[in-house]
């Protein structure tokens, strides 16, 4: 049987490498995945303390990451794809006007 | 019950393998004669011509996201339908109240008219006399209350 | 049998992780967050979490992954990027400082192992459908229907943003 440590010990790697994936990348869909993954990995711990405290809330707690990681898609998405119309590019690194 | 899901994986394991297997003795007893004619990609008998990577229209994104927000509501849903026999008419209200929330998002969506989809109509080329053929365009342009498209290529017909 | 399920899984979900953040084709790591978030999946269940596992493909890879997809084709950028090129000295540096953080975060925790107690042994259904049912909808219920109100907000935003009257810089100039 497999311990608590080690499902937290990747949940950690996980959001680590999301993390570095938000840092070195200037495309910004794939920072949008990279958020995903962080989501992703949070979700494994509070699955992980579910199944070992035998506390159904933590289940119920990836029940609303799910909801908002959806709204969080469906925002990012649509400010990217606004982004891409007004300077025809997803690179953060030239998104820097504060108005037009 | 667990235990189930390991039959599930032997299944995915051995659809692997199966298809693994049969495509190496395929590339073992075929024969291999490309040449610039068999390695042409297939685009119904037509010589393809630009990218693969079309830019799709604005409006799949639309599509999608009510795909993905209708995809939530029902993932919330299946528990409802297991434990309403316990809870009863909490239950029913509960799912009510949440069902007509996620509902004015859909309203909302439907009244600012994203969900209308103007087809193309087709130019049919008539004769008139004296002038010749000319391509008979469709009289009006859809009602103002429709959002102005991004992309002219849908508005227009097969001969424009 | 779960160990090595649980190795192979993780080993999986750290390299398509990893595959993801390094990949400059940006559908290709659209596909290798698909191949992670199966691999969780996998991990869920070995945590008997039965529903959550199959809720995980069913809306991460089914409908979340779908959406980032229809966006790369519908903004069709192919533009490659590398990722080492803007590399400094002092970035380094930085790395050596983060180690040592790490190493300080590493030795304080390192003595407290027996914090957690030890894993129960009647959970086996947790997992299960009606459980989570159980307590969404009496204990949890702010919450669900506070789930309502954002993805009706997300909904409306994202239509606000992405709508299509949007002025373009070049139309106004």
């Amino acid at each position: 049987m497999i311990g608590i440590d080690w499902y937290l010990a990747l949940s950690a790697v996980l959001f680590i490498i999301g993390v570095i994936g938000v840092l070195i990348r200037r495309n910004a869909i794939v920072i949008l995945m990279c958020v995903e993954l962080m989501l992703n990995s949070v979700n494994i711990s509070l699955i992980a303390f579910a199944s070992h405290h035998g506390d159904i809330t933590g289940q119920v707690l990836v029940f609303f990451v799910l909801a908002v990681a959806a709204a969080e898609a469906v925002i990012g998405l649509a400010i990217i794809l606004a982004i891409f119309r007004n300077n025809l590019s997803i690179d953060i690194t030239k998104v820097n006007l504060l108005r037009w | 019950m667990i235990a189930d899901f390991g039959n599930i994986l032997l299944f995915l394991i051995h659809g692997a393998l199966f298809v693994a297997l049969s495509l190496f003795v395929a590339k073992l007893i075929r024969p291999h004669r490309p040449n610039a004619e068999k390695l042409m990609t297939y685009e119904c008998g037509e010589v393809p011509i630009g990218s693969a990577r079309v830019q799709f229209n604005n409006r799949f994104y639309i599509i999608g996201l009510m795909f993905l927000i209708f995809e939530v509501e029902i993932l919330l849903l299946f528990p409802w339908v297991m434990v309403f026999q316990d809870i009863g008419w909490f239950a029913f209200w509960a799912m009510f109240v949440f069902v007509f929330l996620i509902f004015i998002g859909f309203a909302y969506e439907l009244g600012k008219g994203h969900l209308q989809w103007d087809i193309p109509r087709p130019v049919v080329p008539k004769y008139v006399e004296g002038v010749g053929v000319v391509d008979d365009y469709p009289a009006k342009e859809p009602a103002s209350s429709e959002p102005a498209l991004d992309e002219p290529a849908l508005q227009t017909g097969v001969n424009r | 049998m779960a160990t090595y399920a649980f190795v192979l899984l993780a080993v999986l979900a750290v390299a398509s992780a990893l595959a993801m953040v390094l990949n400059k084709n940006t559908v290709n790591s659209a596909l290798f967050l698909v191949l992670n978030l199966m691999s969780v999946a996998g991990l869920y269940l070995l945590l008997h979490a039965q529903f959550l596992a199959i809720i995980q493909i069913l809306v991460y890879a089914g409908a979340i992954m779908v959406l980032f997809l229809f966006v790369i084709m519908l903004l069709n950028v192919d533009e490659e990027e590398s990722l080492f090129d803007k590399f400094r000295a002092i970035y380094l540096v930085a790395f050596l400082l983060g180690v040592v953080v790490f190493g300080q975060i590493v030795y304080s925790l390192g003595g407290v192992t027996d914090l957690l107690p030890e894993i129960s042994a009647d959970m086996a259904y947790v997992g299960t459908v009606e459980a989570v049912g159980e307590v969404l909808y009496t204990t949890y219920l702010m919450p669900f229907e506070m789930t309502a109100i954002l993805l009706t907000a997300a909904v409306v935003g994202a239509l606000m943003i992405a709508q299509y009257k949007v002025k373009t810089s070049d139309q106004e100039e």
